[in-house]
């Protein structure tokens, strides 16, 4: 034993750094980085994992031109699209909106915030099996509540090729404004309380503190939030397709769904893998450029 | 002398071990091989894979037979009908040796034999003795036989099966709406013999209130994972005569499978999801349909014979079902379902599991499927003279058994079934373009198919 710790008080820092460091690098290797490589070599073939014993021929750039130049897939990037925007607008104001009020000290904070909080926690597959009951035209909750307000009469959220893509809007706002919210919590907890006394004193209304002070502080916080509910979202799948199942027809058909359809229902191999590395890509070139305005905003 | 000594000392000390040994091997490991050899008694153990729904429970039952016969050991794994193709398929093409016995959909027949999942099964019903021709032809030319028709067998015929109707014939029964109907539309309200009929009674019912609560006209098939809608319309588009491919000239659709009638098809569905399905009923499939008719919801419910057998069973405070094949129009015909039993050529149990089939395959392990739920194909079960009055739904079960047409069987089934699905949902569901639009670009994605695969 001591001669062990005499031979590992005899190794460098940076020696010892790579010994902490290598099981992690090998992991990421075997698991991120393999697959990775593989799947954009895969891209360039015509290979069918079904087919045994077919060997897979290079096909150059032909599955890129076939996907950038199928009108279908970029419907599906469009209704994605107008996922991913939507949720994120929604979640980050209500989530803002959360945050700012479980910031102020009132009987059952503790609570509320809890309660507001239970649904991030649930599976997504088995959030979407109970909205669908919860969006049933006949006993579901949604349409009594709705209708409490306003008559609509019968409607369909799930089976109208209108309503279905706000359908999965709601649910996964839902589901995830309480992680932005927290994140915002966060955020404004981190603000001192000398700041507002000090704008108090300037005789700053609330409205102006708010800009000036609240705002600016927990941006930061709640665009790394946005982030990550971003790209969670770029490829959500389990709760869309427990929830609608990509329809009506193809109205709520995400990106995702469709990369698996082709991948392991259509078992097209060499066109689902550069379908995924598009995909991957622009996740990828999205997430940098977002985190690089994101660290201007920080650094002003 | 030391030396000697010390041998003598050694000896008794490895005695002394020994016999410790024999005490260890006695208390410890000889239990844990009795335990092993107990496992292994035992082993002799098959795995079968099927979907999860009332035949497959009616299977376990009459499985215990084979077990008590031959000591084999029956295990069953059920996966439930949306993930069945998904987990079957991904199991056979990664080569798995979870199944033996897979009770596989009919339109997997194509990629068992081309890719070489199923074992060819020729030499074994010839050294046994088992003759397809002791099985209904519909189904032996459905579920046992690739290429389609050739005497290749690469299943037995398991479970028969086609798309028909349910009614609430207690509904259709009261004075009351029979002359109400019947001076609405000049006929008798009963078993509909055209989809026109149908479409007649369905819209009867739809927003009626019997018995102080509103119900609706027809669950019908509108899921849109799997294939559940295209398993809907097609039993509309086979009414109307529609055609998969030019019969002279294989793999050529255009002019067939978007015909005039077939679009009519499509649209005639459409109306039946418009004007006739209970609200919501936008992704419904098997056991949506059957909640759908079961809650009392509606006078009509398309679904599997499969399930005929429960309806019946469970009929309870005043509900009483009648069944019918489904309607002809131009035509008569009717969606083939049900499966054949294959033995898996991954497995390392294929003679037993060939002794399951053989057992399987005798005529009075086929009685006591049918007596069990199951749908025998045995001509000896359905020839009986007992067979027609055997159970509400038999002589309809003959009856489709004798029209039935099934989807594409190709290896590349899934990639003609996705499109179908997703193009058929979006029409009749989603009510976007036109019919027509529909199946012609179908026969597009299908030609890419086709011609990816060698075949045009």
């Amino acid at each position: 034993m001591k001669t062990a710790v005499k031979k590992f008080k005899g190794l460098s820092d940076k020696a010892i750094a790579w010994i902490f460091i290598t099981p992690t690098l090998i992991l990421l290797l075997a698991i991120n980085i393999y697959p990775l490589v593989y799947a954009i070599r895969m891209s360039f073939t015509n290979f069918y994992a079904n087919k045994i014993g077919r060997e897979p021929k290079f096909v150059g750039l032909k599955n890129y031109k076939k996907i950038l130049g199928k009108e279908e897939i970029w419907e599906k990037m469009q209704i994605t699209a107008h996922f991913v925007c939507w949720t994120l607008i929604l979640q980050a104001l209500i989530g803002l909106g959360l945050a700012l009020l479980l910031n102020r000290k009132f009987k059952g904070n503790e609570l509320l915030t809890t309660l507001i909080v239970l649904p991030m926690m649930l599976s997504p597959a088995v959030v979407g099996v109970f909205w669908t009951y919860l969006y049933n035209p006949q006993v579901g909750l949604f349409n009594y509540v709705v209708n409490f307000f306003y008559d609509f009469g019968v409607f369909d959220m799930i089976g109208s090729s209108t309503l279905a893509p706000w359908s999965i809007v709601i649910v996964d706002t839902w589901m995830w404004t309480p992680f932005t919210m927290l994140i915002c919590l966060a955020g404004l907890r981190s603000i001192p309380n000398y700041l507002y006394e000090a704008a108090e004193v300037d005789r700053a209304s609330k409205w102006q503190q708010f800009i000036h002070i609240t705002l600016p502080s927990v941006l930061p916080f709640l665009l790394l939030a946005l982030l990550f509910r971003g790209i969670e979202n770029f490829k959500m799948f389990d709760l869309v397709v427990e929830l609608t199942s990509g329809g009506p027809g193809s109205a709520t058909e995400l990106a995702s769904i469709n990369l698996k359809r082709e991948a392991f229902e259509k078992w097209k191999t060499g066109y689902s893998s550069a379908f995924a590395v598009i995909l991957f890509v622009t996740i990828f070139g999205f997430g940098n450029v977002y985190v690089k305005v994101m660290n201007k905003i920080k650094e002003r | 002398m030391i030396f000697f000594l010390k041998l003598y000392n050694v000896s008794k000390l490895i005695i002394y071990k020994e016999e410790l040994m024999r005490k260890i091997l006695s208390v410890f490991l000889v239990p844990v091989f009795t335990l092993l050899f107990t496992f292994n008694a035992k082993a002799e153990s098959l795995t079968l894979g099927w979907a999860a729904w009332d035949p497959a429970n009616a299977l376990q039952e009459l499985s215990k037979e084979f077990t008590a016969e031959t000591g084999v050991e029956m295990n069953f794994e059920f996966v439930p009908w949306p993930n069945f193709a998904d987990r079957m398929l991904n199991e056979l093409n990664n080569q798995g040796k979870t199944f033996d016995l897979l009770i596989g959909d009919s339109q997997w027949i194509g990629a068992g034999a081309t890719y070489g999942h199923y074992v060819k099964l020729n030499d074994f019903f010839d050294a046994n003795g088992i003759s397809m021709d002791d099985f209904n032809p519909a189904t032996v030319y459905a579920y046992s036989t690739w290429p389609k028709g050739t005497p290749n067998y690469y299943a037995l015929p398991a479970m028969g099966d086609a798309l028909a109707w349910a009614y609430r014939k207690d509904w259709f029964d009261r004075p009351e709406l029979q002359s109400e109907f019947k001076s609405k539309h000049g006929y008798d309200l009963g078993v509909p013999k055209t989809w026109d009929e149908l479409y007649d009674m369905c819209t009867f019912f739809q927003g009626r209130e019997i018995d102080g609560v509103v119900r609706y006209g027809a669950a019908i098939n509108t899921e849109r994972g799997s294939e559940g809608i295209t398993m809907g319309v097609t039993a509309a588009m086979y009414a109307w005569g529609m055609e998969y491919e030019d019969p002279n000239n294989p793999y050529s659709m255009d002019g067939y499978f978007n015909s005039a009638a077939a679009a009519e098809a499509v649209e005639f569905y459409k109306k039946m999801y418009d004007d006739c399905a209970p609200p919501g009923h936008s992704d419904a499939y098997m056991v949506a349909n059957l909640d759908a008719y079961k809650s009392g919801q509606v006078a009509f419910q398309m679904n599997w014979y499969a399930f005929w057998p429960g309806v019946a069973k469970e009929d309870s405070d005043g509900r009483e079902s009648g069944f019918f094949a489904n309607p002809c129009q131009n035509v008569c015909a009717a969606t083939l379902g049900g499966q054949g039993i294959s033995v898996v050529s991954y497995s390392d149990k294929q003679d037993l599991a060939l002794e399951y089939m053989k057992w399987f395959a005798r005529p009075d392990i086929q009685q006591k499927w049918w007596d069990l739920g199951g749908y025998s194909c045995h001509m000896d079960v359905l020839g009986s003279p007992d067979f027609v009055d055997s159970a509400v739904y038999a002589q309809g079960f003959l009856d489709s058994m004798g029209i039935v047409k099934d989807f594409w069987q190709e290896p590349t089934f899934v990639e003609l079934m996705l499109p179908m699905q997703e193009r058929i949902h979006d029409y009749v569901v989603n009510g976007k373009g036109s019919a027509q639009d529909a199946l012609d670009k179908i026969i597009e994605d299908w030609e890419e198919v086709f011609e990816a695969d060698g075949k045009i």
